[in-house]
Parts: structure tokens; sequence; C-alpha cells
């Protein structure tokens, strides 16, 4: 029982000691606009749409992210160009609303948008937040530089024939029956 | 006729003084508690308002003012209303009976230094302290919120209970003291402040006013981790700030008690007496908000058994001794 | 009725059921690709696997090919079952593309779902993948061979199910191919449904490529309103604008699959050209100031002239809302009308057609699936109603005998008996074929009523009533020009056509003519004519959703909303009403309303071009009246308001049948169809599935496989004049002359010319009443440059 109370006694005591202690330390506290730490690539914050090695559009509005957005800031409308390929005619993200978690990144099967550390972006009118795809796209190929999916896709849109990408056969021929 | 209203201009003084002394005390507090808990858990805190940050009560004063008064649908408008308020006057009004200095003669008159010195003071505390248990209750029912209720109902049951330990514990100093007056008790350590006399009761003294005014670690009526905000989660701009400037104050007035029960009030040497209860205050509160950096809440249960099982019998026990030496 | 249990239910199903149908009742779906309830099994994607457990089979075998047998048990989440499906997937996936982020079937895609359902996230071979060159298919299928599992379920449905063989599978072994024979375009107007069918994205919608995802879509139940069935369709919606219409499952309609027409038709919903404004002479207005216009100047003209001034003119394209709310306009304002018939004739064929059909004769789509013997007289199913061509197939597939009575080149995805004659012929030939039904169980006699007059709708009816008996079950089938001619024949009072208000307006009786979605010049015989009368017109107002000639050319034009904007109740010809709810709200699609490449960068809650009203509520406004508020009290009205439409309150799934409750008669002065004389031709324009029907003939997919406008004519006539096939020959009749290419067919009837509506013919010589006969040596033949 004295015991008990003794412990209790300490163990308070060395919570008081310890915080008491904290006191005299100088805090670890980064003083923000005065001292900009630099974030990793993989930090979440504005979002970019980034282009293949070729310098080509990388999105081909698939709408994944669009659709796994939990909060439904992203919409887009697709369309074809005369190669063939499959692009997004408009993109918008509304920031006001993003929540930066990083789904669309992780949802896009062609690297295409990405999170930038770049978190400063604030404005004043809520419209200002609602980003086209011309304040989106950069001239950049982001966190995966060598990829570019329409060389994997297997559809013809103007970068090689049936069977020219990457690991194809070229195309079987249907009119015989050799083996 | 000119006497009494010289009176009346000198106790109108006295309030005036005293409140302008909590409030900014109150104001400060803040700035001070958020400093000191920055510092406890190695940052800075508020340093963005006047250098260090001295501006901020003036800039959440600001805020509060200018912040919509929300009344939520469904609420019970009138006693909604009406909560917060009580919660602050109580609060204040507890100060009436703080002597904050020996007895002043200025022109042959004797001016008492405290509003108001009544025989009972000691019971008008806690009755006061009772009806700042309303505010609470009430404001929590009121919102026709379960947060707020849960809050609300938390803050009724603790503070209940632990106004018992708290007035038990005072019983044996009021034993030694012989009376009920706050001025007498603070005569009557002339010689030892009573926290020499009457450890045991400092102790529970000491823990049942910061269960009284909802600190850390007993802040289970507004336990943000599982109620929101408790019993003023739906309350906004400045409604928000009379709970909170009602919880400040009533820092103050526990820290005056401490001083007033157990450190010898005003009495110390050198300074003036009124510095030396503002020092007394400070201390104690500074003390409620070291506590705060260090404990963690207590369960509901904890609390419960902490203020039935160990403080009031503390305190009986307390008084058998004192009473067994005082009759001795 | 063997009892088998599966996954320890146990569950009886009928003989010859297979095991993975008895599951689908027990709620289990067992996954699929190649198994499809409207075509089979065939057992090629091997990704039905179950374990049977217990009983006559053993081990892991396909629940698509095994019959449900006594004493069976089958587990479907057996271990070995599960890794054996999960397996089957995975070397699926060895060939198949990764290019699902572009693929329109992606979101929708049975791979897909099972690809994810087995875990097989990430590809693990390393090999290379085969590849396949694709077909250009024409304006509505898209090809990506790459794409296919080789369940060929689309040959099935081609060739099979649907009887057309230009699609087939070419190929052995890994090089198997599914495409088309011989380079050139789908020939079946069902050809769609590969879009549907086929479980992965080789056929994807063509005109719809690259709009959207099906979970971004607003998809709300349909009926199609391109011709008289009604089937059921599953509208997708997105940004107030119709992108995709996809067949609907109907137990008595249409079953599983809808035809290229009800599923490319809804383009005139968001064409440029629609109407969405208000129009007062020429001066653009709000929808709801030129109702106000037209309520005003309407009340003036009653005023001055007497009510009779004024004449009311609707069409079968219209809802059933529009079409009471009509009669009822007509009811209160004593103005005349209203006239729902375009031509006299059609009209009398239609109301013939719905006095006949009982409950105890009319038999719906899915019933003529089960006859035994099918006699069409009248009736061109591919060009009029082409469901009912695929219902008349599967009746073919087992065993019917189909004979078909009609003057024109039928050219039908079954075989058929075709005894070609003219109309004045039709009753003795038709006379003489019912003895071929006499043997059979479960007769149909399908007629139509667009180039056959009400004496053979009578003729047909009495036909059928004298085939059932006591053990025998026959049934009448009519098809009718429009989606709402049954209900326009319901509510039809004054049985006037458009011919009789363009009388009474030569003679100035009528003074203001209000037009309710129906293009007078599309459907009036006699265009001059018209375009006279409506000149001696004080006022013309035309409500419409279409900009027909009628619409730029009225006093007063308003806009109205259409089927996708305003939902309706429409009645099959077997006189089934079936609701159609609005797949989206009213107002100027999201594409339009923004000014650049994006939708508008403002926040509104205001809709552009929101104030349009429904026809329905057009109605009502130009009387002065407020139209009921919502859909459900429009709907209350009605049915208080109108007898025959009170069975609306038990509208179920499958709709309600709604009958005129008449009786069958032969009419007072029987319609003995004139002879042709001798050295003269018939004319005989007829609808066809592609272009010729008002609302889809604005969809440009349609058209283009519309072809060239064109004249059929029988061999020996041809032979006669000296004309060969492919030829271009003018021909001359009423001051009207035109050139047309020649198409010869054997199996037509002689003396007739044949010209299917084509949007390229501006003039339409629907016969009022009377016959066109063109001179022999009116027809002449132009020499190719
Ligand atoms: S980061 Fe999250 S919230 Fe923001 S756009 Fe991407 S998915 Fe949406
Ligand atoms: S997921 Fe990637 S490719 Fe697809 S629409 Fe979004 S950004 Fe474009
Ligand atoms: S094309 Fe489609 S439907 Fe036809 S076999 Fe291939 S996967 Fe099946
Ligand atoms: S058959 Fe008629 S109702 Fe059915 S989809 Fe085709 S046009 Fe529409
Ligand atoms: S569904 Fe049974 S083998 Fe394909």
């Amino acid at each position: 029982m004295i015991r008990a109370v003794i412990d209790i006694i300490v163990s308070i005591a060395a919570g008081f000691y310890t915080t008491g202690r904290h006191l005299f330390v100088r805090p670890v506290t980064e003083s923000y606009p005065e001292y900009k730490r630099p974030l990793p690539a993989r930090s979440r914050a504005r979002i970019i749409l980034t282009r293949d090695p070729e310098g080509r559009e990388r999105c081909v509005a698939c709408y994944l992210c669009s659709g796994v957005c939990p909060v439904n800031c992203i919409s887009m409308q697709a369309a074809e160009d005369s190669q063939g390929r499959r692009y997004a005619a408009w993109f918008r993200i509304n920031f006001g609303r993003c929540i930066y978690c990083g789904l669309c990144e992780q949802a896009c099967p062609t690297s295409a948008i990405q999170l930038t550390p770049d978190f400063e972006h604030i404005r004043r009118d809520i419209l200002d937040m609602v980003f086209e795809k011309q304040d989106l796209l950069v001239d950049l190929c982001g966190k995966d530089p060598d990829y570019d999916f329409y060389q994997h896709a297997g559809v013809v849109v103007g970068l090689a024939g049936k069977g020219d990408h990457i690991s194809e056969n070229p195309p079987v021929n249907t009119r015989t029956n050799m083996p | 006729m000119w006497i009494w209203l010289l009176g009346y201009l000198v106790l109108m003084a006295k309030i005036t003084a005293v409140l302008t002394a909590v409030m900014v005390l109150a104001a400060y507090l803040v700035l001070v508690e958020r400093k000191l808990l920055g510092r406890f858990q190695v940052r800075y805190g508020p340093n963005r308002a006047g250098i260090y940050g001295i501006l901020q009560p003036v800039a959440d004063g600001i805020k509060l003012l200018l912040k919509e008064d929300l009344v939520p649908e469904g609420a019970d408008r009138a006693i909604f209303l009406a909560a917060p308020a009580v919660v602050a006057t109580t609060a204040l009004m507890m100060f009436a009976v703080v002597p904050f200095g020996p007895r002043l003669t200025i022109g042959g008159r004797e001016i008492p230094m405290v509003i108001t010195d009544i025989n009972v003071g000691l019971l008008y505390v806690f009755a006061l302290s009772s009806l700042g248990v309303y505010g609470v209750a009430l404001g929590g029912w009121a919102s026709n919120s379960k947060y707020a209720l849960l809050g609300g109902i938390r803050g009724a049951a603790q503070m209940i209970s632990y106004e018992l330990a708290l007035g038990l514990s005072i019983v044996p100093v009021v034993m030694l003291a012989g009376s009920f007056s706050l001025v007498d008790i603070v005569n009557a350590q002339a010689g030892l402040p009573f926290i020499l006399v009457q450890p045991l009761a400092f102790g529970v003294f000491l823990i049942s006013a910061m269960a009284e005014t909802k600190r850390i670690p007993f802040d289970l009526p507004e336990a943000e981790t599982e109620l929101g905000a408790g019993y003023h989660t739906e309350y906004s701009g400045m409604r928000f700030g009379l709970f909170f400037l009602g919880e400040y104050v009533h820092m103050q007035v526990m820290g005056a008690l401490v001083a007033v029960f157990f450190l010898g009030g005003w009495r110390g040497p050198v300074l003036p007496p009124p510095v030396w209860l503002l020092v007394k205050i400070v201390f104690v509160v500074l003390f409620m908000i070291w506590v705060r950096a260090t404990l963690p809440r207590l369960r509901y249960d904890q609390l419960m058994n902490l203020g039935w099982k160990v403080l009031i019998p503390l305190a009986l026990v307390n008084i058998l001794i004192t009473g067994a030496f005082v009759a001795a | 009725m063997p009892k088998l249990i599966i996954d320890n239910r146990e569950i009886e199903v009928p003989e010859g059921t297979k095991v993975i149908k008895a599951a689908e009742k027990l709620g289990i779906y067992i996954p699929r690709f190649c198994f499809h309830h409207a075509l089979g099994a065939v057992g090629a994607c091997r990704v039905c696997a179950v374990k049977f457990q217990e009983g006559p089979v053993d081990g892991v075998q396909m629940s698509c090919m095994i019959d449900a047998q006594d004493g069976m048990k089958v587990s479907t989440a057996d271990p070995e079952a599960a890794d054996f499906r999960r397996s089957v997937i995975e070397w699926l996936m060895l060939n198949h593309p990764h290019d699902c982020p572009v693929c329109d079937e992606g979101g929708h895609c049975l791979l897909q779902d099972l690809t994810v359902a087995g875990g097989h996230g990430i590809r693990r071979s390393k090999g290379r993948k085969r590849t396949y060159t694709d077909q250009y298919l024409g304006p509505l299928v898209y090809h990506e061979m790459n794409r296919c599992i080789q369940c060929y379920r689309c040959v099935r449905f081609y060739r099979e199910y649907s009887g057309y063989s230009d699609l087939g599978v070419t190929g052995i072994a890994g090089r198997v191919y599914f495409g088309r024979l011989r380079e050139g375009i789908l020939e079946s107007p069902f050809a769609g449904n590969l879009i549907d069918i086929c479980p992965t994205g080789v056929y994807t919608d063509r005109p719809s490529r690259y709009t959207g995802r099906r979970w971004d879509f607003e998809r709300t139940p349909g009926v199609c309103i391109h011709c008289s069935l009604g089937c059921r369709t599953t509208v997708s919606a997105r940004y107030r604008q119709v992108v995709r219409v996809e067949g609907r499952f109907s137990q008595q309609v249409n079953r599983d699959f809808i035809c290229d027409r009800g599923r490319y038709g809804f383009y005139y919903a968001d064409r440029p050209g629609r109407p969405r404004n208000g129009r007062i002479n020429g001066q653009t207005v709000s929808a709801q100031q030129a109702v106000e216009e037209a309520r005003d100047r309407l009340q003036r003209i009653t005023q001055e002239h007497g009510p009779e001034a004024v004449g009311i003119i609707g069409s079968a394209r219209s809802s059933l809302q529009t079409l009471s709310a009509l009669v009822h306009l007509c009811h209160t304002t004593g103005w005349q009308g209203p006239v729902f018939r375009n031509t006299w004739i059609a009209g009398a064929a239609a109301d013939a057609a719905v006095r006949a059909l009982s409950p105890e004769n009319a038999f719906s789509m899915r019933e003529i699936e089960t006859a035994d013997a099918i006699l069409a007289v009248g009736a061109d199913p591919v060009n009029e109603a082409p469901m009912l061509a695929l219902a008349m197939r599967q009746a073919q597939r087992t065993g019917a005998e189909i004979i078909a009575i009609d003057p024109r080149p039928l050219d039908w995805p079954f075989d058929f008996a075709h005894l070609a004659c003219r109309a004045e012929e039709m009753e003795e030939t038709l006379a003489s074929a019912a003895e071929r039904l006499s043997a059979s169980r479960r007769p149909v006699v399908i007629c139509g009523t667009e180039i056959t007059d009400d004496g053979i709708v009578m003729q047909a009816a009495d036909l059928v009533a004298g085939l059932r008996g006591s053990d025998k079950r026959a049934g009448l089938f009519c098809t009718m020009p429009q989606a709402n001619s049954f209900g326009a024949a319901l509510l039809d009072e004054s049985n006037a056509c458009a011919a009789d208000l363009a009388d009474r307006i030569e003679t100035g009786q009528i003074r203001a003519l209000a037009v309710f979605e129906s293009d007078l010049w599309h459907v009036f015989p006699d265009r001059s004519r018209l375009s006279t009368a409506l000149e001696k017109l004080d006022l013309l107002v035309s409500v419409d959703f279409l900009d027909t000639p009628l619409f730029e050319n009225a006093d007063i034009g308003i806009p109205s909303l259409t089927v996708f904007e305003a939902g309706g109740i429409y009645v099959n010809q077997e006189g089934r009403a079936q609701q159609v709810r609005p797949a989206h709200t009213g107002g100027l699609p999201i594409a339009a309303a923004g000014l650049g490449d994006h939708p508008p960068r403002s926040f509104s809650p205001d809709v552009p071009g929101r104030d349009m009203p429904a026809a329905w509520a057009a109605a009502f406004s130009l009387s002065g009246q407020a139209p009921p508020e919502t859909d459900a009290q429009m709907t209350a009205w009605m049915r208080d308001n109108f007898a025959v439409l009170a069975d609306l309150a038990h509208m179920e799934a499958d709709g309600v049948r709604l009958f005129a409750g008449r009786k069958v008669s032969i009419p007072d002065e029987a319609q003995i169809p004139e002879k042709k004389p001798d050295q003269f031709l018939e004319l005989l324009p007829a609808p066809t599935i592609f272009g010729g029907e008002p609302m889809s003939g604005h969809s440009q997919c349609l058209r283009e496989l519309a072809g060239l406008p064109a004249v059929w004519m029988a061999r020996a006539d041809a032979d006669r004049l000296g004309i060969a096939d492919d030829d271009r020959v003018s021909l001359g009749f009423e001051n009207i002359e035109v050139t047309l290419n020649v198409r010869i067919s054997d199996p037509m009837a002689q003396g007739v010319l044949v010209v299917y509506r084509h949007p390229d013919i501006d003039w339409q010589p629907a016969p009022d009443g009377k016959r066109i006969f063109i001179s022999e040596d009116q027809i002449r033949r132009i020499e190719k440059a």
C-alpha cells in the first residue's frame, strides 16, 4: 500500500520533471515563412498534369482519377484526336475542394496526374482555385520520367502500328490455317 | 448623505479595480497558458501577434467579438443564450469576498481592502460555485446536441461531486480560523500560513479546485477527443468567449482561494499586499498549467473514484484529526 | 424436376436447367464470359468452373454445360474450383492488352470485373502479346480485336440469334479472329447489340466513343419511341445530354436487345439546331413569352371568330400526356380537333387495329417467339418494327413456318415464304394463305398498318378469331406507324385527318392553327396545297423539340422538352402503356453552356434554357389553365379524366395493357382498293429502318447507313421497261419529277415501284386515301454521265 502510493508519487513527479525540464529546452519548431524546409518529392500538394518523355500530354482522360477522388473535385471530358489518341478536351480540378489525399495520383495509369510539394497556392477568390487544364499542364515528366503509356497499351495512336509497340508480337495472319 | 455617497464611490472603485485586474489577468493567462504549454511541448506557442505574441489576447478578443453568433436549430433559445452569462457572472462574483490587503486608513476612515466582507464569505463562495454548474448543465442541455448534452451531464456530476471534497477540505481551516469570513481567515494566518499546518487539506483542496474548474486532468465535460468540445460544442463567437472567460476567472478564483486559505492571502514581506496576492494567484495558476501539460485526462470512473473514495474520506479524516487537536 | 444442393442450399429446377442457371435462382452468381441467358452455353471460356462434390458428376466442371440432376452437391467456393477460375482469367490476360484506360468498356467490363475479383492485379507473365489488325465495321461499332477473349458470344448473337452472316469467326488455334468475313460494314440492323453482348471491349460504341465512363452517367430506365414496339432501353445521360442508349431486359417486349435505330436514334435531342428559345415572328424570345403570346393571340382569334376558327394538330410521336392534354384543350375551348392522323388511310388502319385488339387475341413479342406459324400481311418488320424481326427469327429457329404477304422486296434474316402481291390482291391472298395456318397450335397473324387499309386489318382479326379453338391459342399482332399510335387512336374522337383541317383552312373557317410535335411537311401528302393553306392562316403556332420546317415558318414557335427531359407514357402497338422517366433535367447541355472549351466558370443554381415546357404543359397554358405540377399529378389527372386510361393506375414493371374495349366489326363501307390500271405502275412509299423516321433521321450515324435513295422494282417490270440494276431513272407524277437509282428485286410484287423513305427525298407521296399510279412512259432511264 505504501509502496503503491510511493510509486504513484514518484511516477507523477517524473512526469512533472519531464515537462518542467522542457521549459529550458530550445523549441524544435521551424518558423514557417522565415524558414522553408525543402519537402520530399512525394509530398502531396498542388496537382500537375505531366507530359511523356516526348513532350506529349500523358493524360488519356480515362476518368479514373475523377472516379476515385473522394471529394469529386476532378472533372473532365475525354475526346479523340485525329491520330486516335484519347485525351482530355478539358480537365478541371477544383482545389477549393481537393483534400490532397493523393488517390488520384495512385489511380492514374499513365502517371499523368501528380501531386507536387508546392503547397503555397492559396487564392482569395474561390473561383481562382478552380484550375483548368492549361493551369495544370506542365512541361515535365515528373516522378516517372520514362513512362509512355501508349507504348504499352497496344492501341494504334500514331506512334507505331499494331504489333510494333513494346512487348508485342506482329499481328497474326488469320487467313491461313498453317500452324 | 455624502458619506454614503463616498462609500458608494469607494465601493465602485474597488469593484472596477478588481474586475479590471481579473479580466486583464484572464486574457493574459490565456496567452501565458498557450505560451507555456508550447514550451512544455518544446515549441514556441503563439508568437505572431506582436512581439512574443503579446497582442494575441487582443486578436482573440476581436475575433470572438466579430464571429457570427450561431444558435443551433432546435436549441432552447432563451436558456442557450443565458447559459454562458451564468458561468461568467458567477465566476466573477466570487471575487467580491476575496481580501486583497489589510484595512487602509485614509483621512481617518478605514477602508477594508475587500469589496465586501460578509461573515459567511466562505459559504457565499461555495454557493456561487454551485450556481456556476447551472451554466454548464443548462448550456449543454439547451444546445440540442448529443455532445453538448453529454458534456453538460458530466459537468454537473463532476462539479457536484468535487464540491463536497472542496467544502470538507476547508472545514479544518475554518475550525482553525474560527470564522467563515475570508478576511478573518487571512488574519488568522498572521503567524503561519495554513499550508504548513494543514498540508493534507491543501492537497485535497488543490485537487478538488482543479476538478471544479474542469481543467485537465479533470476536463471530462469538454473532452475534445470524445465530445467535440463538450457542453460548449454548439457555441460560437462571444458566447463561447464567455465560457472561456468563465473558465479562466474560475482559475483565478481558485488561485485566490488557495492563497487565502493556505498561503496567507495578501500577507508577505516587502511587496505591497495586493501584489503578494497576485503573485500567489499566478503561482497557483501556473502550477495548474504545469499540471495540464503533464497529466493525462482521467477516465470517468477514475474521476469518480478519486472524488468519492479518496478525497472525501481523506478530508473527513483530516477534520477528525484537526477537531481532536483543536479540542485538545 | 431435379433437386440439387448448391453451396449447401437446396433448390428444385425444371428439367434441362443448367447448373449456372440454378445457382442464379438461389442468388448465387457464378462467373461467366461465354454463357448468356439469351444465347445459351457453349463452354468456351472455362470460367464458370465449380466443384461437383457428390452425385452423378464428379470434380471441377463447367456449370454452364451441365444439366442440373438429382443428388448433385455443388460448391462454388471450393478452393480447387476457385483456383481454376483464377487461373483461367490469368491465362486470358496473357494476351489481353493493358489498355483499359483508353477502352470505353472500362467501368462496365465483365473481364475487368472478374480480373479484379480473381485478384490478378499485376501481370506476372513477361511474354509478348498476340495482336490482331482491326476492321472498320461502319459508323456504329468500333472494333479492337486485341481485347478478344474468344467467348464466341458475338458470332452466336450475330449469326444464330439474329440471323445475319457477314460477321463470323476465322482462323484456328491461337489465331481465332472475330470480325467480318469480307471488308465492309456490318449489315445487320441489330449490330449495336454486339457492344452490349461482348464481355470485353472488342466492340464499343462508335458515336459515343470516349464520352465517359458508365459510373459517371445518370442511367435511367427508358422506352424507345422510334417505332411502335416500345422496346425498353437504359438511357445514359451526362452533363444534361444523352450520350448512350442500351437495351434493357423486358419480359414481354424486347427481351435483351434493341435495334440500331432505337440505340442511335436519340441524337435529335441535343443537335445544335434544336429549338431552345421561343420565337415570335422570327424574333427570339423566352419560351414563356412565346407561350403567353400564343395564348393571348389564340384567345383574341377565338373572341373575334368563335372557337371553330382555331384548329389543333397533334401526332402519335407525342406522349400520352400530351395527347390527353390536347383532347382536354379542345374540350374546354371548343377549338377544332385535336387531329392525330396524318393521313386518313393510315389512321383508319391503325384505328381498326386498336379496335380489333383485345386481351384475348393480342400477342406480345414474347409470345411471337413461341409461335409455330406466322403469317405477316403488309408488314415489313425489319423496316417498320425491327425488333419484331428478331422475335420472328426466334420462332423460326424453333421451327415455325413463316409466310409473308407483301408487295415489297422483303429482306428478312430468316427463311420465309414470300407471297408477293399488290394491295388489291392482298385480301384474296390472305384468304388463301389462311389455310396453311389451320394445322398449327400457336399461329400468329402479323398485320401492318402503314401500307394496308382497315379492311385488311379487319380481315386479319377475323382470321385470328376463326383460328382460335379450345386447344389453340391464336394471336394478332399489328405494327403501327409511330410510338404512340395506339394511344392516339384510343383518345382520338374526331377521326379527322390533317387533310380535313386543310379543307377548312382553305375555306377560311379555320384562321389559327396550333401544331404540337408534328411536322406537317413531313407527313402531309400534298406540299404545295399545304403551303398555300398555311399562307392563309392568321396565326400558326408550332410546339416542337425538332427544328422542323413548320417550326421555322410558324408565327410563334414554342420549344418543348424531349422524352429524355420530360418523360411520359407511351402505348405500344399491343396496347402496353409504359412509363418513361426523365433521364436528365432540361436545359442547355453543359458542353453548349460553356463558351470556351470547358464548362462555364461560375457558380449558379440556374440552368440555362430551363424554362422550356413539356408539350402537355404548353397545351394547358394555351387555354390559360395551370398544368398539374408534378408528373404524378398529371398521371392522376389523366386517369380521372379519361375512362380508357383508368387502368394506368395498375402500371407495373411490364407496363399495363390498355384496350379500347370496342368490338371488331367489318367497316360500314368496305374500302376496296382501286385497281391498278394497265400500263401504269403503282408508286408505293414505304417506311425504312434508317432515316425514314422523323426523330432518328437526325442521327448522323444512321443517315450514313441509309445509303442512297432508290426505287425498287420487280425484275419482270424492269426487263419490260429495259432498265437494269443500278440505272438512274426519272419518275414523273403529279407535277413532280424525281431522279432515283434503280434496285431490282426478284421476289417483289409486279407492277409496283417501292420507294423507301429517305432523308434526302423531300417529297412525300404518302397516299391520301388514294394510290399513286405512274404511267409507264413517265419512267425514263437516264444515261449515266
Ligand atoms: S488529391 Fe485527393 S481530393 Fe485532391 S484531386 Fe486527388 S483524389 Fe481528389
Ligand atoms: S487518371 Fe491520369 S490519365 Fe486518367 S484522367 Fe486522370 S490524369 Fe488522366
Ligand atoms: S469479340 Fe467479344 S464477344 Fe466476340 S468472342 Fe471476342 S470477346 Fe467474345
Ligand atoms: S424495334 Fe422499334 S422500339 Fe425497338 S429499339 Fe428498334 S425502333 Fe426502338
Ligand atoms: S460460361 Fe461456362 S464455359 Fe464460359
